[in-house]
Protein backbone atom coordinates (compact mmCIF):
# COMPACT_ATOMS: atom_id res chain seq x y z
CA UNK A 1 0.00 0.00 0.00
CA UNK A 2 1.10 3.27 -0.92
CA UNK A 3 2.36 6.12 1.87
CA UNK A 4 0.33 8.43 0.32
CA UNK A 5 -3.11 6.14 0.45
CA UNK A 6 -2.56 5.06 4.17
CA UNK A 7 -2.31 8.85 4.89
CA UNK A 8 -5.39 9.21 3.15
CA UNK A 9 -6.99 6.88 5.16
CA UNK A 10 -6.00 8.17 8.26
CA UNK A 11 -7.50 11.44 7.43
CA UNK A 12 -10.65 9.62 5.99
CA UNK A 13 -11.28 7.93 9.74
CA UNK A 14 -10.24 11.37 11.82
CA UNK A 15 -12.27 13.64 9.94
CA UNK A 16 -15.47 10.64 9.92
CA UNK A 17 -15.12 10.90 13.72
CA UNK A 18 -14.92 14.36 13.56
CA UNK A 19 -18.18 14.32 11.98
CA UNK A 20 -19.88 12.79 15.18
CA UNK A 21 -18.25 15.26 17.41
CA UNK A 22 -19.34 17.84 15.33
CA UNK A 23 -23.13 16.90 15.60
CA UNK A 24 -22.76 16.34 19.38
CA UNK A 25 -21.31 19.92 19.70
CA UNK A 26 -23.84 21.76 17.53
CA UNK A 27 -26.73 20.05 19.62
CA UNK A 28 -25.72 21.79 22.75
CA UNK A 29 -24.12 25.27 21.46
CA UNK A 30 -25.12 27.36 18.15
CA UNK A 31 -22.69 26.52 14.98
CA UNK A 32 -20.62 29.90 15.88
CA UNK A 33 -19.27 28.97 18.89
CA UNK A 34 -18.91 25.51 17.87
CA UNK A 35 -16.84 26.87 15.10
CA UNK A 36 -15.06 29.38 17.33
CA UNK A 37 -13.69 26.08 19.41
CA UNK A 38 -12.76 24.37 16.45
CA UNK A 39 -10.79 27.26 15.72
CA UNK A 40 -9.55 27.28 18.64
CA UNK A 41 -8.56 23.72 18.84
CA UNK A 42 -6.30 24.21 15.26
CA UNK A 43 -4.37 27.04 17.15
CA UNK A 44 -3.79 24.72 20.04
CA UNK A 45 -2.11 21.85 17.31
CA UNK A 46 -0.13 24.19 15.16
CA UNK A 47 1.44 25.17 19.00
CA UNK A 48 2.02 22.14 19.45
CA UNK A 49 3.16 21.54 16.02
CA UNK A 50 5.57 24.57 16.75
CA UNK A 51 7.15 23.19 19.58
CA UNK A 52 7.71 19.44 18.36
CA UNK A 53 8.17 19.93 14.81
CA UNK A 54 11.52 21.30 12.96
CA UNK A 55 9.73 24.29 10.65
CA UNK A 56 11.39 24.93 7.56
CA UNK A 57 10.63 28.84 7.09
CA UNK A 58 12.23 29.49 3.60
CA UNK A 59 8.78 29.39 1.85
CA UNK A 60 7.74 30.68 -2.32
CA UNK A 61 4.88 32.96 -1.75
CA UNK A 62 2.39 31.18 -3.99
CA UNK A 63 2.70 28.08 -1.65
CA UNK A 64 2.39 30.31 1.32
CA UNK A 65 -0.62 32.13 -0.32
CA UNK A 66 -2.43 28.57 -1.40
CA UNK A 67 -1.95 27.50 2.04
CA UNK A 68 -3.50 30.89 4.09
CA UNK A 69 -5.89 30.18 1.62
CA UNK A 70 -6.31 26.76 2.27
CA UNK A 71 -7.39 27.50 5.53
CA UNK A 72 -9.69 30.54 4.78
CA UNK A 73 -12.01 28.19 2.15
CA UNK A 74 -11.45 25.18 4.27
CA UNK A 75 -12.73 27.33 7.64
CA UNK A 76 -15.45 28.72 5.50
CA UNK A 77 -16.76 25.37 4.50
CA UNK A 78 -16.58 23.79 8.55
CA UNK A 79 -18.71 27.37 9.31
CA UNK A 80 -20.99 26.61 6.61
CA UNK A 81 -21.38 22.79 7.26
CA UNK A 82 -22.02 24.15 10.82
CA UNK A 83 -24.72 26.24 9.64
CA UNK A 84 -26.02 23.15 7.68
CA UNK A 85 -26.05 21.06 10.74
CA UNK A 86 -28.09 24.04 12.87
CA UNK A 87 -30.56 24.57 10.19
CA UNK A 88 -32.34 21.48 10.32
CA UNK A 89 -30.12 18.69 8.44
CA UNK A 90 -29.01 15.25 9.83
CA UNK A 91 -25.75 14.76 10.86
CA UNK A 92 -25.62 12.11 8.32
CA UNK A 93 -27.19 13.65 5.63
CA UNK A 94 -25.20 16.79 5.77
CA UNK A 95 -22.04 15.31 5.93
CA UNK A 96 -22.64 12.90 3.17
CA UNK A 97 -23.90 15.67 0.59
CA UNK A 98 -20.96 17.89 1.32
CA UNK A 99 -18.36 14.99 0.79
CA UNK A 100 -19.25 15.34 -2.75
CA UNK A 101 -16.63 18.50 -2.89
CA UNK A 102 -14.25 16.13 -4.43
CA UNK A 103 -16.19 16.25 -7.95
CA UNK A 104 -14.99 20.29 -7.82
CA UNK A 105 -11.54 19.18 -6.78
CA UNK A 106 -11.00 16.39 -9.78
CA UNK A 107 -12.41 18.88 -12.00
CA UNK A 108 -10.28 21.74 -10.92
CA UNK A 109 -6.96 19.68 -10.71
CA UNK A 110 -7.79 18.06 -14.08
CA UNK A 111 -8.35 21.91 -15.96
CA UNK A 112 -5.24 23.82 -13.49
CA UNK A 113 -3.08 21.32 -12.35
CA UNK A 114 -2.83 19.28 -15.98
CA UNK A 115 -3.20 16.08 -13.54
CA UNK A 116 -4.52 12.76 -15.47
CA UNK A 117 -6.38 9.61 -14.32
CA UNK A 118 -6.06 6.53 -15.04
CA UNK A 119 -9.60 4.28 -16.58
CA UNK A 120 -9.85 2.95 -13.00
CA UNK A 121 -9.15 5.55 -10.97
CA UNK A 122 -11.66 7.30 -12.90
CA UNK A 123 -14.04 4.72 -12.43
CA UNK A 124 -13.05 5.18 -8.83
CA UNK A 125 -13.61 8.48 -8.49
CA UNK A 126 -17.12 8.37 -9.79
CA UNK A 127 -17.54 5.35 -7.49
CA UNK A 128 -16.88 7.48 -4.49
CA UNK A 129 -19.04 10.24 -5.06
CA UNK A 130 -21.83 7.72 -5.73
CA UNK A 131 -20.79 6.05 -2.42
CA UNK A 132 -21.48 9.38 -0.72
CA UNK A 133 -24.82 9.61 -2.45
CA UNK A 134 -25.77 6.72 -1.42
CA UNK A 135 -24.78 6.85 2.24
CA UNK A 136 -27.03 9.77 2.00
CA UNK A 137 -29.29 9.14 0.16
CA UNK A 138 -32.13 6.44 2.42
CA UNK A 139 -31.67 8.61 5.10
CA UNK A 140 -33.21 11.31 3.52
CA UNK A 141 -36.19 9.36 2.64
CA UNK A 142 -36.51 7.99 5.80
CA UNK A 143 -36.59 11.96 7.21
CA UNK B 1 -44.30 24.39 -12.37
CA UNK B 2 -42.22 26.36 -9.85
CA UNK B 3 -39.38 24.63 -8.18
CA UNK B 4 -39.99 23.90 -3.99
CA UNK B 5 -38.27 26.37 -1.93
CA UNK B 6 -34.50 25.04 -1.44
CA UNK B 7 -33.70 23.95 2.33
CA UNK B 8 -31.53 26.38 4.33
CA UNK B 9 -28.90 23.25 5.27
CA UNK B 10 -29.04 22.22 1.48
CA UNK B 11 -27.85 26.10 0.60
CA UNK B 12 -25.31 26.20 3.54
CA UNK B 13 -23.93 22.56 2.04
CA UNK B 14 -23.48 23.37 -1.45
CA UNK B 15 -21.82 26.31 -0.45
CA UNK B 16 -19.37 23.72 1.51
CA UNK B 17 -18.69 21.89 -1.58
CA UNK B 18 -17.68 24.39 -3.43
CA UNK B 19 -15.13 26.14 -0.31
CA UNK B 20 -13.87 22.26 0.12
CA UNK B 21 -13.79 21.67 -3.56
CA UNK B 22 -11.38 24.66 -3.88
CA UNK B 23 -9.36 24.06 -1.05
CA UNK B 24 -8.55 20.52 -2.29
CA UNK B 25 -7.08 22.63 -5.21
CA UNK B 26 -4.92 24.98 -3.34
CA UNK B 27 -3.92 21.97 -0.85
CA UNK B 28 -1.94 20.22 -3.83
CA UNK B 29 -0.77 23.67 -4.93
CA UNK B 30 0.90 24.41 -1.40
CA UNK B 31 2.04 20.97 -1.23
CA UNK B 32 4.40 21.23 -3.81
CA UNK B 33 6.72 23.75 -1.59
CA UNK B 34 5.21 23.05 1.80
CA UNK B 35 5.54 20.30 4.21
CA UNK B 36 2.61 18.77 5.86
CA UNK B 37 2.92 20.64 9.45
CA UNK B 38 4.09 24.38 7.42
CA UNK B 39 1.05 23.64 6.06
CA UNK B 40 -1.32 23.38 8.87
CA UNK B 41 0.18 26.05 10.64
CA UNK B 42 -0.41 28.07 7.60
CA UNK B 43 -4.11 26.98 6.92
CA UNK B 44 -4.65 27.73 11.13
CA UNK B 45 -3.74 31.49 9.93
CA UNK B 46 -6.00 31.47 6.93
CA UNK B 47 -8.74 30.77 9.72
CA UNK B 48 -7.76 33.86 11.94
CA UNK B 49 -10.07 36.29 9.77
CA UNK B 50 -13.14 34.04 10.31
CA UNK B 51 -12.17 33.32 13.66
CA UNK B 52 -12.50 36.91 14.79
CA UNK B 53 -15.33 37.63 13.21
CA UNK B 54 -17.13 34.57 14.62
CA UNK B 55 -15.53 35.31 18.38
CA UNK B 56 -17.44 39.03 17.68
CA UNK B 57 -20.22 37.13 16.44
CA UNK B 58 -20.37 34.63 19.85
CA UNK B 59 -19.41 37.70 22.13
CA UNK B 60 -23.11 39.17 20.65
CA UNK B 61 -24.85 36.16 21.48
CA UNK B 62 -23.46 35.50 25.47
CA UNK B 63 -27.17 36.07 26.92
CA UNK B 64 -28.05 33.09 24.81
CA UNK B 65 -25.74 30.20 26.18
CA UNK B 66 -27.43 26.99 26.76
CA UNK B 67 -27.33 24.44 30.03
CA UNK B 68 -25.22 22.35 27.77
CA UNK B 69 -22.52 24.68 27.15
CA UNK B 70 -19.54 22.73 28.46
CA UNK B 71 -19.72 19.58 26.89
CA UNK B 72 -20.78 21.27 23.84
CA UNK B 73 -17.33 23.21 23.70
CA UNK B 74 -15.82 19.92 24.20
CA UNK B 75 -17.43 18.28 21.80
CA UNK B 76 -16.48 21.46 19.07
CA UNK B 77 -12.68 21.32 20.85
CA UNK B 78 -12.47 17.75 20.07
CA UNK B 79 -13.71 18.14 16.17
CA UNK B 80 -11.19 20.98 15.83
CA UNK B 81 -8.17 18.56 17.13
CA UNK B 82 -9.53 15.42 14.88
CA UNK B 83 -9.99 17.65 12.13
CA UNK B 84 -6.43 19.17 12.52
CA UNK B 85 -4.63 15.77 12.36
CA UNK B 86 -6.91 14.72 9.71
CA UNK B 87 -5.11 18.04 7.82
CA UNK B 88 -1.78 17.07 8.32
CA UNK B 89 -2.33 13.41 7.39
CA UNK B 90 -4.14 14.76 4.37
CA UNK B 91 -1.13 17.68 3.60
CA UNK B 92 1.09 14.44 3.99
CA UNK B 93 -0.79 11.92 1.54
CA UNK B 94 -0.58 15.16 -1.05
CA UNK B 95 3.18 15.66 -0.11
CA UNK B 96 4.11 12.00 -0.66
CA UNK B 97 2.84 11.82 -4.33
CA UNK B 98 -1.09 11.62 -4.25
CA UNK B 99 -2.64 13.31 -7.10
CA UNK B 100 -5.18 15.96 -5.71
CA UNK B 101 -7.61 14.00 -7.80
CA UNK B 102 -7.32 10.94 -5.72
CA UNK B 103 -6.61 12.09 -2.70
CA UNK B 104 -9.87 14.16 -1.96
CA UNK B 105 -11.98 11.60 -3.54
CA UNK B 106 -10.47 8.89 -1.04
CA UNK B 107 -10.47 10.85 1.72
CA UNK B 108 -14.14 12.05 0.91
CA UNK B 109 -15.44 8.83 1.37
CA UNK B 110 -15.28 9.76 5.70
CA UNK B 111 -19.14 9.90 6.09
CA UNK B 112 -18.24 6.02 6.02
CA UNK B 113 -16.55 6.30 8.93
CA UNK B 114 -19.30 9.09 10.33
CA UNK B 115 -22.34 6.79 9.12
CA UNK B 116 -21.79 3.90 10.84
CA UNK B 117 -20.43 5.62 14.17
CA UNK B 118 -24.15 7.50 14.00
CA UNK B 119 -25.40 3.98 13.59
CA UNK B 120 -23.64 2.80 16.28
CA UNK B 121 -23.30 5.95 18.95
CA UNK B 122 -26.53 8.55 17.74
CA UNK B 123 -28.90 5.39 17.02
CA UNK B 124 -29.13 6.59 13.60
CA UNK B 125 -30.68 4.24 11.26
CA UNK B 126 -28.85 2.65 8.79
CA UNK B 127 -30.31 1.39 5.60
CA UNK B 128 -29.78 -0.87 2.33
CA UNK B 129 -29.12 1.85 0.26
CA UNK B 130 -26.56 2.93 2.83
CA UNK B 131 -25.35 -0.52 3.21
CA UNK B 132 -24.50 -0.25 -0.40
CA UNK B 133 -22.76 2.88 -0.05
CA UNK B 134 -20.84 1.86 2.39
CA UNK B 135 -19.67 -1.84 -0.01
CA UNK B 136 -19.07 0.60 -2.92
CA UNK B 137 -16.98 3.26 -0.72
CA UNK B 138 -14.21 0.24 -0.01
CA UNK B 139 -14.45 -0.29 -3.77
CA UNK B 140 -14.10 3.12 -4.35
CA UNK B 141 -10.68 3.32 -2.11
CA UNK B 142 -9.39 -0.04 -3.92
CA UNK B 143 -9.78 1.61 -7.78
CA UNK B 144 -8.58 5.13 -6.42
CA UNK B 145 -5.09 3.09 -4.69
CA UNK B 146 -4.62 1.30 -8.40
Amino acid sequence: MQLWLWFSVLALVLWGISGITQKLATNRITSERSFLWFCFAMVALSAVVMLIVHLNWGLGRLVVISAIAGGALNGLGAWTSFRALESGGKASIVISLVSLYPLLTVLLAVAILGERLTGLQTMGAFTAITAAILLSVETSAQT
Amino acid sequence: MLPRRIPKWLMWSLLTIVLWGTWGLVSKIASTGVDAYMNQLLYTAGLAPLMVFVAVTVHREEGKLSANRNSGIFWAFLTGILGGVGNIAFFQALVKGGKASVVAPVTALFPMVTVLLALMFLKEKLGRTQWLGLALAFVAIYMLSA
